[in-house]
């Protein structure tokens, strides 16, 4: 399998300047110093790379919405808040091969005619920070970054800013404001950040992998890059799967692998023999796929878009014969309830909910109509919100009730199935407290459910 | 500009304006809870969401601009935006108390409002009160403010008034999700004298304000709309009284006087007004009650010695915090009734401070609400002040003394003025004092008549800017009190033997052709809801354009 990112990764000694360089490190940065800012960007057009980080977009074209304002500087922010729930990959990145991240950063950052970059980490990748803050120095020490990187007279400050924890801070404008020293409350866009970012100036936010992958396409050429992969989906994906698997762990893949292949071949197929379930194949916040709809996905931005999924950021959950669906998703429902950062309320109130429902129905004390409500407040929060942590919450929810609804309805008790919710908890609607007792039944049908179930 | 259609409704809007406030300018109701017209918007709380067409998602109207030709639906014709906004307000209430009946905010809250709209409120209950979500309740944010974090929705106006308005940035939300819950920095006391627009921002029960909590319900207010007399800005206040007693005084919007805040000085000063000092009757030097018959007869017989007009010089000293409507009659009684006459208003040196700013925001350093209007009136027209008259007196230069005072309603009256003033009223031989408060320092008066305070009596201020302001009478005045337009009218009575008209109309037509600036006012102007009828920025200051009078 043809390797981009993990070429090296395998030897410890990589994250050493010397070792690194003397297998090409830094020659891809080199090669984009010799040529325009323009030049760069329109070579990773012509490659097709696309964003890592979850949502595909082109990454050429997400430089080019960069329009430089005199006197304003631009910058140029890696994301390095790898927070998704199953995904460890940029982890792998940082830790194996930091002067790889570091050279795209510099190719990315030059691309942009950015003299700033700041590399903000999840709080939990501290180790991970002294690595990359060696390589820093490393690099600056030989001259590579800093004042005229690579003697080329372009100048380039790198630095690291760890964050404190919060999901939140790997989305874009909830990292410009962590980074900014404010709340990590995400920005209602327009503007965006390519015009209005980091302290007000046009910035520039790339995943760790996207970035990654730039000093091939400079010293390979677009072409090569485009090469590999499939049409729409070129370059390799670093898919980090966990789960009921014998061997998780971050393989790199070319794009348009079978997810099945990489399950059973790389991973060493569904652990103590068990017949596969599930999968999440971009993260929590893609929709599951069964088993049976699994089978035919390959990993690549439009075959999984075809499954009715995401490539995500390619953090890959298996679940076997054994897991119980709702338990699983009362696990997810909770990481979203945990992290909504709670600025809009949709999200704010909404992912709560979700998981304050599912945690009664895996207690076996679910309601009837429950599953319904879930869906409801599921469409409530779908698109109303602020950035997608909303949307993201929403997708497990429903195709794990959509898929696996038998489970979830085996879960309610027997006669939450019959009798309507308020005569077993004691509220109803509002026109019966009012009334004498007694009358409340009147109002509902113990077979068709409250008045108000459709609502 | 612009021209986008609203439920069917056209209108061009500049560019740059958010659907909102193309909504508002229409009529159009949108429910919001964290817009708020003088804040920036942050659209977080989802409730103004609006369905236009071409979009494939509802959108927030506080932060979408308008686009020309754009085709807006609210939640009152669209099904998708009622859908919508239910579904926020749904989730507004998951974690909501619904504590109304012991809630402050009750009969004002937008959650109840927009709950109550059968357009996209009225939904069913689906979660058990057992369920919600606790946190902090009647947590003490200081002198002025108490917070339930329970009823709070997050909209932030609290939030980005203390940091974009007030300056102080003295609170924020802390946690995550829905155990979101505001606080101040350490848990600290807030400082802002600005604190109580806090109350005022909230959009529900949250923050309430502690010199109103649990005193009233709301729907029980009477409200009339008056001027801070707190200092020379005039913000632009709302009084709530009950029977007789203000219960609280908030902002009123005026975009070019105070936008949508006042401090807490004035807030608060409306209960040194009211406060025990009053004098109820008009008394004599022998401390003796009289009537009010005998009361001008004796002011009439002091000041002018009956008709014949009195020999020496009579000094009228009007107050920076009487109406332009009394000063008028002030100045047409001296002008009538006497042959020499001083006319002047100054304690201290009004004048300078009528522009200077106490803070960044709103305060300005003199604490009088007419200072300008005195000015323009021509009481300041000639070399003057207190310490030259106490001189001038001292040496016998002023046979009589009319004097209108009101204790300032924020801090309190200089030792230096209120010294001067007892050695003014000693020196003179005749004094007659109109004023709201019983004060030592006036006690010395030949004839004392007691006045009605702020918000006692109707009638214009015209501010810093120059701005002619409308302030009206909450309440009656104590006791025997009369309004300083009533007496003086009885006082003019007795020199032209004609009741002049006072009704507030007649008064500010004369005003208007008493006064070269204010000629073009018209009283119907200064009654409409802005109550600003003379805002030119910048002129018609101390010192440049003429005074009248002169």
């Amino acid at each position: 399998m043809p390797a981009i990112l993990t070429r090296h990764t395998d030897d410890p000694e990589q994250t050493e300047l010397d070792v690194a360089q003397r297998r090409g490190a830094y020659d891809g940065l080199r090669e984009a110093l010799s040529r325009s800012p323009d030049e760069v960007i329109a070579e990773v057009e012509a490659s097709g790379l696309r964003g890592r980080g979850g949502a595909g977009f082109p990454t050429g074209r997400k430089w080019s919405f960069i329009r430089p304002v005199p006197g304003q500087p631009v910058y140029l922010l890696c994301n390095a808040d790898e927070s998704e729930p199953g995904t460890f990959k940029d982890h792998y990145l940082l830790r194996r091969d930091p002067h790889l991240v570091l050279e795209g950063i510099a190719i990315a950052a030059y691309a942009i005619r950015a003299h700033t970059a700041y590399i903000y980490m999840r709080g939990e990748y501290a180790s991970l920070a002294e690595i990359m803050a060696k390589a820093i120095r490393e690099a600056q020490g030989a001259g590579i970054l800093g004042e005229s990187c690579l003697g080329s007279g372009y100048d380039l400050r790198v630095s690291i800013q760890l964050g404190a924890g919060a999901y939140i801070c790997g989305e874009e404008t909830g990292l410009i404001q962590s980074l900014e020293g404010k709340r990590a409350y995400p920005r209602v866009r327009p503007p965006f950040p390519a015009v209005h970012g980091f302290l007000d100036s046009p910035t520039v936010i790339n995943n760790v992998e996207t970035l990654a992958n730039l000093p091939f396409i400079m010293t390979e050429g677009a072409a090569r890059f485009a090469a590999l992969g499939t049409d729409r989906s070129p370059g390799t994906k670093l898919i980090s799967i966990s789960g009921a698997v014998a061997r998780p762990g971050v393989y790199e893949v070319e794009m348009g692998y079978p997810l099945l292949e990489l399950l059973r071949h790389e991973a060493g197929g569904v652990r103590l023999g068990r017949r596969l379930k599930a999968v999440i194949p971009g993260g929590t916040s893609v929709p599951v796929l069964t088993a049976e709809e699994a089978a035919p996905v390959m990993i690549d931005y439009e075959s999984m878009q075809a499954a009715g999924t995401l490539l995500g950021s390619g953090g890959t959950i298996v679940f076997d014969e054994g897991t119980s669906m709702p338990e699983a998703l009362l696990r997810i429902a909770e990481f979203y309830a945990h992290e909504s950062c709670g600025e809009c309320t949709p999200c704010r109130e909404g992912t709560g909910w979700m998981a304050w429902v599912l945690r009664r129905l895996v207690q076996g004390e679910g309601r009837p109509g429950d599953l319904d409500l879930l869906l409801r407040v599921g469409h409530n929060i779908e698109g109303r919100t602020i950035c997608g942590l909303g949307d993201a919450s929403v997708q497990p929810v429903r195709s794990f009730i959509q898929k696996f609804r038998e489970e979830f309805e085996a879960l309610l008790p027997r006669e939450a199935l019959a009798a309507p919710a308020w005569q077993m908890h004691g509220h109803g609607p509002r026109t019966g407290r009012f009334g004498p007792p007694g009358e409340e039944a009147a109002l509902s049908d113990p077979v068709e459910g409250p008045p108000n179930a459709a609502l | 500009m612009p021209l986008v259609t609203i439920d069917g409704r056209q209108i061009e809007v500049e560019q740059g304006t958010s659907v909102i406030q193309a909504a508002d300018r229409l009529g159009v109701e949108i429910p919001r809870f964290c817009y708020h017209p003088d804040l920036r918007p942050e659209g977080n709380c989802r409730m103004c969401l609006v369905e236009v067409d071409g979009y494939a998602r509802p959108v927030v109207a506080c932060a979408t601009p308008v686009a020309d030709g754009m085709v807006v639906h609210s939640p009152h014709e669209s099904a998708t935006a009622s859908q919508a906004v239910n579904g926020v307000l749904e989730f507004l209430l998951v974690n909501h108390p619904l504590d109304c009946p012991i809630c402050d905010q009750a009969g004002e809250c937008s959650l109840q409002d927009f709950y109550m709209h059968p357009d996209y409120g009225l939904h069913e209950s689906h979660v058990d009160p057992a369920e919600k979500v606790h946190k902090h309740k009647r947590v003490d944010l200081g002198p002025r403010i108490v917070l339930d974090a329970e009823r709070c929705v997050m909209c932030s106006r609290c939030v980005r008034f203390s940091a974009e308005v007030s300056g102080y940035a003295e609170v924020q939300f802390v946690r995550r999700g829905n155990r979101v819950e505001l606080v101040t920095f350490e848990d600290r006391a807030l400082e802002d004298p600005y604190a109580g627009n806090l109350a005022d921002v909230c959009p529900v029960g949250a923050l309430t304000s502690r010199d109103f909590r649990f005193k009233r319900r709301v729907w029980h207010l009477e409200s009339t709309d008056a001027i801070c007399a707190g200092c020379s800005t005039g913000c632009n206040v709302r009084i709530d009284h009950f029977k007789g007693k203000i219960e609280r005084v908030v902002p009123r919007r005026n975009p070019s006087v105070n936008r949508s805040w006042i401090c807490d000085e004035g807030r608060l000063s409306h209960e040194k007004a009211q406060g025990q000092d009053r004098l109820l009757h008009p008394r004599g030097a022998d401390g003796g009650e009289l009537s009010w018959s005998e009361a001008i007869a004796r002011a009439d017989a002091l000041l002018r010695g009956g008709r014949a007009g009195v020999p020496g010089r009579a000094l009228l000293l009007g107050s920076a915090s009487a109406t332009n409507e009394s000063l008028l009659l002030l100045r047409r009684f001296g002008e009538l009734a006497f042959t020499q006459r001083t006319m002047d208003f100054r304690l201290g040196n009004e004048p300078e401070l009528v522009d200077a700013r106490e803070d960044h925001l709103l305060r300005r350093r003199d604490k009088h609400p007419n200072t300008m209007g005195a000015i323009h009136l021509g009481f300041a027209a000639q070399e003057g002040g207190l310490p030259l008259h106490v001189r001038a007196a001292e040496h016998d230069a002023y046979a009589a003394l009319l004097l209108v005072y009101h204790p300032p309603l924020v801090g309190d009256e200089s030792p230096e003025a209120a010294g001067a003033l007892e050695r003014l009223i000693r020196a003179v031989p005749a004094s007659v004092v109109l004023t709201s408060h019983r004060l030592p320092f006036l006690e010395a008066a030949t004839l004392l008549l007691p006045v009605a305070a702020w918000a006692e009596e109707e009638g214009t201020y015209t501010n810093y800017q120059g701005a002619v302001q409308f302030t009206g009478q909450a309440l009656r005045a104590p006791g025997a009190a009369r309004s300083a337009v009533a007496i003086l009218a009885d006082l003019l009575e007795r020199v032209t033997l004609r009741r002049p008209d006072t009704s507030p109309k007649t008064l500010f037509v004369e005003l208007a052709q008493a006064v070269p600036a204010y000629q073009g006012l018209s009283f119907a102007t200064l009654s409409s809801r802005s109550a600003i009828a003379y805002p030119p920025e910048g002129r018609m200051h101390y010192g440049q354009e003429g005074f009248a009078g002169r």
